[in-house]
């Protein structure tokens, strides 16, 4: 018993009350690798995705209006509560006028990647940008 | 006919680790979070101390008892909240007794039998992560559990996986933190009861 312990301290790297050990040593570089690479792959990713070409607008859970992402157009939509202005240019689409209080819709700015999506909530209009169907990954599918 | 049951010692053990884990659960869940998901997972360290103390099955009794009893305590009971916490838990359960499976199969030993560095048995303790590698993969699983749990059942959306990797960072964090709050646990209790 007395042996075995002495062999147990020999892989032991770090020897505070802690006692870090090659295996921890060896997670915490995985962990922090698999930290960088879910940072590199879901969230500063830009030109990966793809871009979007229509925007779906859904006024008070009817079925949504598509129009296409390609043209510089102002639409007024009547919500809920009063008129909502959504502009598209070229590739993007943004709310520029909400009968809202908080105007977070507004304040969200241009839109322009696929899945993206802005709401004004108490108009209930709400507007998501899709791209073609095949720059959907693995991991998103179709829904 | 009368039944009799006989509690053992095990049991005893399995119980009291079990209130303990009860009642953490139920203390950190009034603590407000910044982010949804996250915790500090404090009532994980009661399952990681009886799983590196005990083994899995301990561990597999006590943190199934920690969400059943826990939730119906809240009352969350069969709710979305007391699913994610099921699948977490047992997710981060079967991910760190995989880890441990090769120690206990004697691999390490067996790899180095074979490159000839070491011919003398070890204890299996010698090659295995302490409390803080154990913990960092139970709470990175743990998330990913809960995280896949959300995203297939709840909100089938690809922007949650935007939040993927920051809910993947402070589960290392937290991980790192109710590790070494494990291994002074370890440490004591083993201190003690080598008196």
């Amino acid at each position: 018993m007395q042996n075995n312990t002495s062999q147990a301290t020999s892989f032991i790297i770090i020897d505070t009350p802690l006692k870090l050990k090659l295996a921890d040593i060896l997670i915490i570089i995985l962990a922090s690798y698999l930290c960088f690479w879910l940072y590199s792959h879901f969230l500063f990713t830009s030109d990966s995705q793809g871009k979007a070409n229509r925007v779906l607008i859904q006024i008070n859970h009817k079925a949504p209006l598509e129009y296409p992402l390609n043209q510089n157009k102002i639409l007024s939509i009547h919500g809920d509560k009063g008129l909502s202005l959504i502009e598209i240019k070229q590739g993007k689409a943004r709310f520029i006028h909400s009968p809202c209080r908080n105007q977070f819709c507004v304040f969200h700015g241009w839109l322009s990647a696929p899945e993206e999506t802005s709401a004004c909530l108490p108009n209930r209009v709400s507007i998501t940008l899709k791209g073609s169907l095949n720059t959907f990954d693995a991991i998103a599918g179709e829904q | 006919m009368k039944q009799q049951f006989i509690s053992t010692q095990e049991d005893h053990k399995i119980a009291l680790l079990a209130a303990l884990a009860i009642t953490i659960h139920i203390f950190e869940s009034a603590i407000p979070s910044p982010l949804p998901g996250i915790k500090p997972g404090l009532a994980n360290v009661v399952t990681l101390f009886a799983f590196i103390q005990y083994g899995w099955q301990s561990a597999l009794q006590i943190s199934l008892l920690r969400v059943i009893i826990s939730s119906l305590l809240l009352g969350t009971f069969l709710s979305p909240t007391f699913l994610l916490s099921l699948s977490g838990a047992l997710l981060s359960l079967f991910a760190i007794t995989l880890v441990q499976l090769p120690f206990y199969l004697h691999w390490p030993q067996k790899v180095l039998k074979l490159l000839s560095l070491s011919s003398t048995p070890t204890n299996q303790q010698a090659y295995q992560p302490s409390a803080i590698g154990y913990a960092i993969i139970a709470s990175i699983s743990h998330m990913a559990g809960q995280f896949f749990m959300a995203w297939y059942f709840f909100i089938p959306h690809p922007g949650l996986f935007k939040l993927l990797p920051i809910l993947i960072t402070f589960a290392v964090i937290l991980g790192i933190v109710s590790g070494i709050i494990t291994q002074f646990l370890i440490n004591q209790y083993q201190q003690s009861s080598d008196l």
